[in-house]
């Protein structure tokens, strides 16, 4: 009899582990509220959320979204963009993200779908309410206006994508009257071409010091940059405290150039390891959310932040750094982004990855074909 | 009429009786005549014990070391005829072995059970806050040891852009609608 009592106890034993995933669960009916305001110039046809699951996980509960949604453009102008904020709780990490859907071009009244593939983590004490809310964050028209609450800076963001699909669809269309189709090809091709990639790690209000063991000293290094001649914003100098495969406060001075102030400037920063390769690493905003830079004025892009770089888990040790300037809002709201000839300068073009616009053109390539891709530029 | 058993009417003969069961086989011996009866039996026979040892004919040192031999010689002779190997739950180190067993088979259900209650990616110090990174597989954001990751099956040429100001983007083309998505993720 005893004997049998332990080899119930053994096979529970061996059981369990087998039971405990069963805390992973489909997400309930009605745990997703889709939010939009009742004026908004799209409407929801339909959602399903029939992948996404729930898992316990200590005190937090894990939601795993894998949501479609179908949406009608119900305005009167085409839509050029679109972005959807996804919250599970707005307090702790990981509990909000986005997604946005750039170089759109639906016209009125049509419909167009919209994946939503995110992972947020939500504490189980938070009792009552949707598990997840689905909120419009903005719509970008064809004519730059916007929708929407705006507060993820969508509309800036937005229009910096429309300026880059706009640059990009011009340099193709150009390249297709000039060369043809051979020289269509030529370009795609060369904007297929593989980046090299960085794995990057951010700790955001990094450690006043780096790691002392990393056993390499810390010291100032020097930003060196590439200057656009049609850039409004000039940076004059700049540095980060480096040691190894880190760097931290990374803090550079810019001067307006135009004759119009400036609300917000990016830069974006390349590193280059001890080979001499060059690396996109980040890219490097003003963190003042309030910036107003007069005309002829200067100010800091400071972020109190520390970098950490390594490729295929090995750490890759910081030689050299490169500043641009990437992006810069106007205090009306136009939005400046460097131009195809500024791409081309120096190693840009090797290490900078394609807009999204020019991402989209490569992939109906790839999947259609050449005249594919014709077709779809004439329609612009 | 329930009538108390032999065994208590022998005891209350010998005035061995707790308290409470005394009380009750004297209330019970009251009213029955039967139960009376018996309960002299055992008292005649409780009255004549002391006597037995004054009769010399009956040898009651050498019955008891012969009943005890007896009983030594059964247990040896029942080892002597026992065949095969002895019983596992009859083995001196089998007891220990049960405890052990059990012992390993909860360590073992507590273990697994925390491991798929805490299966955090990557370890994170503590100390470091939050932080966002981009790994082989997509984003991943951590805090205090706890991590999340955001994958993008089925997606290929995924482009990874990362913020210093502490923000990270995946964008890719959904093989599915063939629209550029952008999934923005940010650790303020």
């Amino acid at each position: 009899m005893c004997s049998n009592s332990v080899v119930r106890l053994a096979v529970l034993g061996l059981l369990a582990p087998g039971l405990l995933p069963a805390q992973d669960a489909p997400l309930p009916l009605g745990s997703v509220h889709i939010n939009f305001p009742t004026d908004a110039p799209i409407a929801v046809m339909s959602s399903t959320t029939g992948a996404s699951r729930t898992a316990a996980r200590g005190a937090a509960m894990v939601v795993d979204l894998h949501m479609e949604l179908t949406l009608r453009n119900i305005s009167q102008s085409r839509i050029h963009g679109i972005t959807l904020r996804v919250v599970s709780q707005e307090v702790a990490l990981g509990g909000k993200a986005s997604v946005s859907l750039p170089s759109l071009n639906v016209g009125p009244g049509e419909v167009f779908p919209l994946r939503i593939d995110q992972q947020l983590i939500r504490p189980t004490q938070i009792a009552g309410g949707p598990l997840v809310e689905v909120t419009l964050d903005g719509v970008l028209f064809q004519d730059l206006s916007f929708y929407g609450p705006d507060r993820l800076h969508s509309r800036r963001t937005m229009t910096a994508w429309e300026m880059e699909a706009r640059r990009d669809r011009e340099y193709f269309k150009r390249v297709l009257a000039q060369s043809g189709s051979a020289g269509l090809q030529k370009a795609v091709l060369a904007s297929m071409a593989q980046r090299p990639r960085l794995d990057v790690r951010v700790i955001k209000h990094g450690p006043a010091v780096t790691s002392a063991a990393l056993g390499a000293p810390e010291h100032t290094e020097q930003f060196a940059f590439l200057q656009f001649p049609d850039s409004p914003i000039q940076p004059i100098g700049g540095w980060a405290q480096v040691a190894g495969n880190q760097a931290r406060a990374p803090e550079i001075e810019v001067r307006n150039r135009s004759d119009q102030a400036v609300k917000y400037v990016e830069l974006g920063w390349l590193v280059k390891d001890t080979n001499g390769q060059e690396y996109m690493a980040a890219s490097l905003p003003a963190a003042e959310p309030n910036l107003y830079l007069p005309a002829g004025k200067t100010a800091r892009v400071v972020q109190d932040t520390q970098l950490t770089f390594s490729k295929g888990g090995k750490p890759v040790n910081v030689e050299g750094m490169v500043g641009f300037v990437s992006q810069v809002e106007f205090a009306d709201g136009k939005v400046w982004v460097p131009n195809r000839q500024n791409l081309g300068m120096d190693v840009l073009p090797k290490v900078l990855a394609p807009s999204p616009e020019e991402q989209r053109l490569t992939e109906i390539y790839v999947r259609k074909g050449l005249q594919a891709l014709v077709e779809e530029l004439k329609k612009y | 009429m329930k009538h108390p058993n032999q065994a208590t009417l022998a005891l209350h003969a010998g005035g061995d009786l707790g308290v409470f069961a005394r009380w009750r086989t004297e209330r019970h011996l009251a009213k029955c005549a039967d139960c009376r009866e018996e309960l002299a039996g055992f008292e005649a026979v409780r009255e004549i014990t002391p006597e037995l040892r004054e009769i010399p004919e009956i040898p009651w040192q050498r019955l008891s070391a012969e009943m005890r031999a007896n009983i030594r010689l059964g247990l040896a002779a029942g080892e002597c005829v026992r065949t095969g190997e002895t019983p596992l739950r009859e083995m001196r180190w089998f007891g220990g072995a049960r405890a052990a067993v059990a012992f390993a088979s909860m360590i073992a259900l507590v273990a697994t059970g925390l491991m798929l209650e805490r299966p955090a990616p990557r370890h994170v110090p503590e100390d470091e806050g939050s932080v966002v990174e981009t790994t082989a597989d997509g984003i991943q954001m951590s805090e205090g040891g706890q991590a999340i990751g955001l994958l993008h099956s089925g997606a290929r040429n995924v482009t990874y852009t990362v913020s210093a100001q502490g923000g990270m983007r995946a964008r890719y083309v959904d093989p599915e609608t063939g629209y550029v998505t952008i999934n923005n993720v940010d650790v303020q």
